[in-house]
């Protein structure tokens, strides 16, 4: 589902990327990590097409994204849930008006809207908090909203970009238990954090990066690689 | 459906950004309406001098008002013998009089008018020419034709377009510098929305519509206070201009009206290019979907 393939990428010319090579298949699920300055958020970012990469390929279902044209960008990002560690909900929206945002923007009918945004809250188990605010919600609850907003619109690939920072230890583990549940329906799921006690707790595939190269890439891993390497 | 639902959104927004932007709005409007003004002010004025030397210039016609005392039998008569002449009438003072009095409340004075004669000419060519003959004409104190009017006139357009252009292109200026930054301030409001609509894949026509017709909007506000400040001149002064220009040159007739119609519709015009387009910068510069 996602692959990328001698992606190198500098600013200023250090090297943000180097060599990069992945392969993600479609329903799998991954942690990224490494410490900070690793890379994992430029790869991200070259992942969601706000940067390109300066020299290799990356593919997305097949696509390669590097050579979209900016009117084609947000056609990729319409096939991508994005969840992000400071939730970006919208303060003066309700729950549900935060999810349906992006999908009425999106011109879609308002009983789809409804029908789909129940869905996804309830995916998350926040049906019952539809018209609350998020000032009024814990750091668990919003980051739930944020990823009910990310699966709304159905997408192939969620990328989350270190969900549980800002998170107590147990609403991280739930956050990323969550996460897995929505990749067994089929959805693959790319997280980059470098949170050793939830990595370590779910032993799932760890992809470590360090200084822009994956220094290891291991199925049912543990968030020891940075040890190793510090 | 889709699209109508989209273009809703916009609208809404639209509303939205106006909401936030309070007492911006009217900042921009203002100084846009006092350029538009401006600009159409000297549109209309330069347009009605276009048409008044347009038919003054087509009139091959000089007046000669002749010295007291001087018959005017014999000096159209005189007159008739000059080349490309075609016809020479004679209004007697006494006729003249009579008229002004007619149309003007005038003091019960002696009259102080001359004997008229209106030349009329075979050739346009000829006018200059014949006119500086007339000149040499003793018993004539002193001629005016359409053509030397509409070279002064003209004159003075000129000056009032680069005058006018000269203003209007600094005041838009101006404009495009507050709505840039009203409409950066909405941007910066806005920051988390675009955010959010741009990483989720929603056209940046969505994300830069509303605040594209935001600017729009101070165009069109804008242009209907100009337009209106421009019809209650045209109803107030045009009167007294036409009277002034009639007693001035009484052998033009009626003056063509312009209407303001297409005058109105520039101003609209250029308001909203000058809105929209200073939005439509603004936001290209300040937001990278």
């Amino acid at each position: 589902m996602i692959r990328l393939q001698n992606v190198y990428k500098e600013y200023n010319g250090k090297p943000a990327l180097s060599d990069v090579n992945l392969h993600i298949g479609l329903g799998e699920f991954a942690f990224l990590t490494g410490p900070s300055g690793a890379g994992k958020s430029t790869l991200m970012r070259l992942l969601y097409r706000e940067e390109t990469p300066d020299r290799g390929v990356v593919t997305i279902g097949g696509i390669n994204i590097t050579r979209l044209s900016r009117g084609q960008v947000p056609l990729l990002r319409r096939r991508l849930g994005i969840v992000f560690q400071d939730f970006k909900l919208l303060s003066n929206q309700t729950v549900f008006d935060n999810v349906a945002y992006v999908l009425r923007a999106l011109g879609v009918d308002e009983l789809d809207v409804r029908r789909r945004v129940a869905s996804a809250l309830a995916i998350v188990s926040l049906e019952d908090k539809v018209s609350a605010f998020p000032e009024t919600l814990s750091g668990g609850e919003q980051q739930r909203v944020g990823i009910a907003r990310a699966i709304v619109n159905g997408p192939p690939v969620l990328l989350a970009d270190e969900p549980t920072g800002n998170l107590d230890p147990q609403s991280s583990l739930e956050i990323v238990q969550l996460l897995e549940r929505i990749s067994e329906r089929g959805t693959t799921v790319l997280i980059s954090t470098h949170d050793v006690p939830i990595v370590n707790a779910l032993r799932r595939r760890v992809i470590t990066l360090k200084n822009g190269q994956v220094m290891g890439d291991v199925d049912s891993g543990v968030y020891e690689y940075e040890a190793a390497v510090r | 459906m889709r699209t109508l639902r989209i273009l809703w959104r916009i609208a809404r927004e639209t509303v939205i950004g106006l909401r936030r932007s309070g007492w911006s709005n009217w900042l921009v409007i203002s100084i846009l309406a006092i350029a538009l003004t401006i600009f159409g002010g000297v549109l209309q004025t330069t347009l009605t001098i276009k048409n008044v030397v347009s038919s003054w210039g087509s009139q091959l016609e000089i007046s000669a008002y002749l010295k007291e005392g001087q018959d005017p039998q014999t000096v159209a008569r005189t007159i008739s013998q000059i080349p490309d002449v075609q016809i020479v009438e004679i209004v007697p003072k006494e006729v003249a009089w009579a008229e002004m009095q007619s149309h003007y409340k005038v003091a019960a004075v002696n009259n102080p008018l001359p004997n008229t004669l209106h030349v009329r000419l075979s050739n346009p060519a000829a006018v200059e020419k014949t006119a500086e003959r007339l000149k040499t004409i003793g018993a004539i104190e002193h001629i005016r034709y359409p053509l030397k009017l509409a070279r002064n006139l003209n004159k003075f357009r000129q000056f009032l377009e680069i005058a006018g252009l000269v203003i209007t292109a600094s005041l838009s200026a101006a404009t495009l510098i507050v709505i840039g930054n009203t409409i950066h301030l909405v941007i910066q409001s806005k920051q988390r929305e675009i955010e959010i609509l741009s990483l989720t894949g929603v056209s940046p026509w969505y994300i830069k519509g509303p605040l594209i017709l935001q600017g729009a909007s101070y165009g069109t506000a804008a242009a209907t206070i100009a337009s209106s400040v421009l019809w209650v001149i045209h109803l107030y002064l045009d009167p007294y201009l036409h009277d002034q220009l009639l007693s001035f040159l009484p052998m033009t007739g009626v003056l063509a009206d312009n209407g303001l119609l297409p005058t109105f519709m520039v101003v609209l015009i250029l308001g909203v290019a000058v809105g929209a387009g200073g939005s439509a910068w603004t936001s290209g510069r300040y937001i990278k979907v």
